[in-house]
């Protein structure tokens, strides 16, 4: 049997044992490349190799980086910062026509500076937001949108998880990574603001103006966004400098996200015992995905696929935007259906080297494949925020927040359409550091 | 059955104890050589504490995750099979998981024997770290006996008719 069939044949596996056995994405990788590996190579060899592996992905140092930035977000989330962000938002953009929606889009773009994640994004503004909303007689099919697409700020705005996974997996520097996030960041929810704003000028029912606040007390609710700030900018600013490794942006984010929300009495102590369980249980299974990649990833690599995969299609007689309009295209449809972290993993070892074969600048293109994969987490079926703001809001029917999120789908699909035409937007601060 | 479910519940829960602890551990060490660095001299030997804190931390997390279904899985086709065949799915999933994490323990144990036989050290603190292999495997190990109870358990109630 060619090596090609042999390759093939282990990804259908892959899928039958993702799909038809219900096996976790992480497992089912690294068996799939065991046995692929074993049979290209001998079952000695494979052996070897997941011992080795597993020692080597879990001992790694750049991988610790991941547990800190997610205990970091699950403190943040557990200790109430997000209500002090989302009260100054509100207090600021509450009085417009959808303003408490933009508030929550403001206040998911600053939790997100601090919080890694797209669903303890959601979970955190979903339980801040969604009940003002609903006091302010706004629509479900606003509010129950906007926390579901706000969420997802917290894949691209840095420290994100996914970049830090894509960094890894890349080996691209994470720093310039996080770095890249931030304007896209900035772009896609200045996009998600314009989107309520339009639906509220042609739908004025959707969101009624709230209250208006005076001047004082606008700026005194900033204070409640000066922790968040500092604690953002001294982790990225640490980076940015050169003060700190990732992994050491981590801890000390992780520090002072404590020493703040100590001080201020917000995090109990089950608080604390609860964002322990949640980082390990997140951190574990993120482990456990990098290590089944790398497994799976040696199968491939032995089998060649990927290089042949990427010298075909950079053969093909089409431009490169075509090429990846269609890896875009792979990846919505994927994250329709898989985990957007757990499809990305699964895919990276394929569509990265075919993105550097086709000479797309790997930070852009990282960003691009953030920004599609995070949209997996808002489209049906297994779009796993809906299911929190779901979760949240029992009430809200499911069919109401699958049709709040097209709207938001739209201004994803242009923040990547814009990102493609001025990829500067992306490049700009990376392009600082040396 | 009863008292293998108590066994994997007492074990994982000690074992996320002891991650807690490693993870902890982690935060203070970072930041201890962080402050050291700005104000006298790094702390040695961070870097490969770090790694081995982390493997010990994330190995002995793998039981509960699991435990508690926290590993990404797909299951928008299983979900639609019947109750009977998809408790048979299950089963032959956790069975072939519980064998490969029982092969990778053997395998880091193996791998940490050798390292206890040939006395290797890290490079900077010259300190042996074949104990956190050891942590790794048992992590493994651990995770394949949740498997082992996932699938006695399946069996039993496919056996049962799915009551």
């Amino acid at each position: 049997m060619s090596l090609t069939l042999v390759a093939i044949l282990g990804i259908i596996a892959l899928f039958v044992a993702l799909f038809f056995l219900g096996m976790p994405v992480g497992f089912a990788m690294a068996i799939v490349g065991f046995c692929g590996f074993g049979y290209v190579v001998s079952f000695k060899a494979a052996v070897n190799m997941v011992g080795t592996d597993l020692w080597s992905t879990f001992s790694r140092y750049g991988l610790t980086v991941i547990p800190l930035f997610i205990f970091m977000g699950y403190i943040a989330f557990h200790s109430g910062i997000a209500e002090k962000l989302y009260n100054a938002a509100y207090k600021w953009f509450g009085h417009w026509r959808g303003g408490l929606a933009i508030a929550t889009i403001g206040a998911d773009e600053l939790f997100a500076a601090i919080c890694g994640s797209n669903t303890a994004t959601a979970a955190t503004m979903g339980t801040v937001a969604l009940p003002q909303m609903k006091k302010y007689n706004y629509d479900t099919r606003l509010s129950s949108g906007t926390v579901v697409t706000g969420g997802t700020l917290g894949t691209v705005m840095p420290p994100s998880v996914v970049l830090i996974i894509i960094g890894l997996q890349t080996e691209q520097s994470i720093i310039k990574l996080f770095l890249g996030g931030i304007l896209p960041a900035i772009l896609l929810g200045s996009l998600f603001v314009l989107t309520i704003v339009v639906l509220c000028r042609i739908y004025p029912n959707l969101g009624p103006a709230g209250p208006k606040t005076s001047f004082k007390e606008k700026l005194k609710s900033l204070t409640g966004v000066v922790e968040a700030l500092v604690i953002f900018v001294l982790v990225i600013g640490g980076l940015y400098a050169g003060i700190f490794t990732p992994t050491e942006a981590g801890a000390v984010g992780v520090f002072f996200t404590l020493l703040v929300t100590v001080t201020t009495r917000r995090l109990s102590w089950n608080g604390l015992l609860r964002s322990m369980t949640d980082t390990l249980k997140i951190s574990c299974m993120v482990f456990v995905l990098v290590a089944g990649a790398i497994i799976f990833g040696r199968f491939l690599a032995r089998t060649r696929l990927p290089f042949m995969v990427a010298d075909f299609v950079v053969g093909l007689p089409v431009s490169p935007f075509i090429i990846l309009a269609f890896v875009l295209l792979v990846y919505l449809i994927g994250g329709c259906f898989i985990d957007s972290l757990g499809f990305l993993v699964l895919t990276i070892p394929i569509f990265f080297p075919l993105g550097k074969a086709l000479g797309f600048d790997p930070i852009w293109y990282a960003i691009l494949l953030t920004m599609v994969t995070t949209m997996g987490a808002i489209t049906p079926p297994v779009g796993v925020n809906i299911y929190v703001v779901k979760a949240l809001a029992p009430e809200i029917p499911l069919g109401t927040i699958f049709g709040s999120v097209s709207y938001f789908l739209l201004a994803c699909v242009l923040c990547i359409v814009i990102l493609i035409i001025f990829p500067e937007i992306v490049l700009l601060i990376p392009s600082l550091v040396h | 059955m009863a008292f293998l479910e108590k066994i994997n519940s007492v074990l994982n829960k000690i074992l996320m104890g002891i991650a807690g602890l490693f993870l902890v551990a982690m935060i203070v060490m970072t930041c201890a050589n962080i402050f050291l660095r700005l104000t006298w001299v790094p702390l040695s030997g961070t870097f490969e504490l770090m790694g081995y804190f982390g493997a010990v931390a994330m190995a002995f997390a793998l039981g509960f995750t699991q435990m508690h279904r926290g590993h990404v899985a797909v299951d928008i086709v299983v979900s639609r099979f019947s109750k009977r065949t998809r408790r048979t799915l299950n089963g032959v999933n956790y069975f072939v998981c519980m064998v490969f994490f029982a092969l990778a323990a053997w395998q880091i144990t193996c791998y940490g024997l050798t390292l206890l036989g040939t006395g290797e050290v890290t490079e900077t603190l010259r300190i042996v770290y074949y104990p956190f292999t050891f942590a790794v495997a048992l992590g493994c190990g651990v995770l394949s006996l949740v498997f082992l109870t996932d699938f006695l358990r399946s069996v039993l109630r496919v056996k049962a008719g799915g009551k």
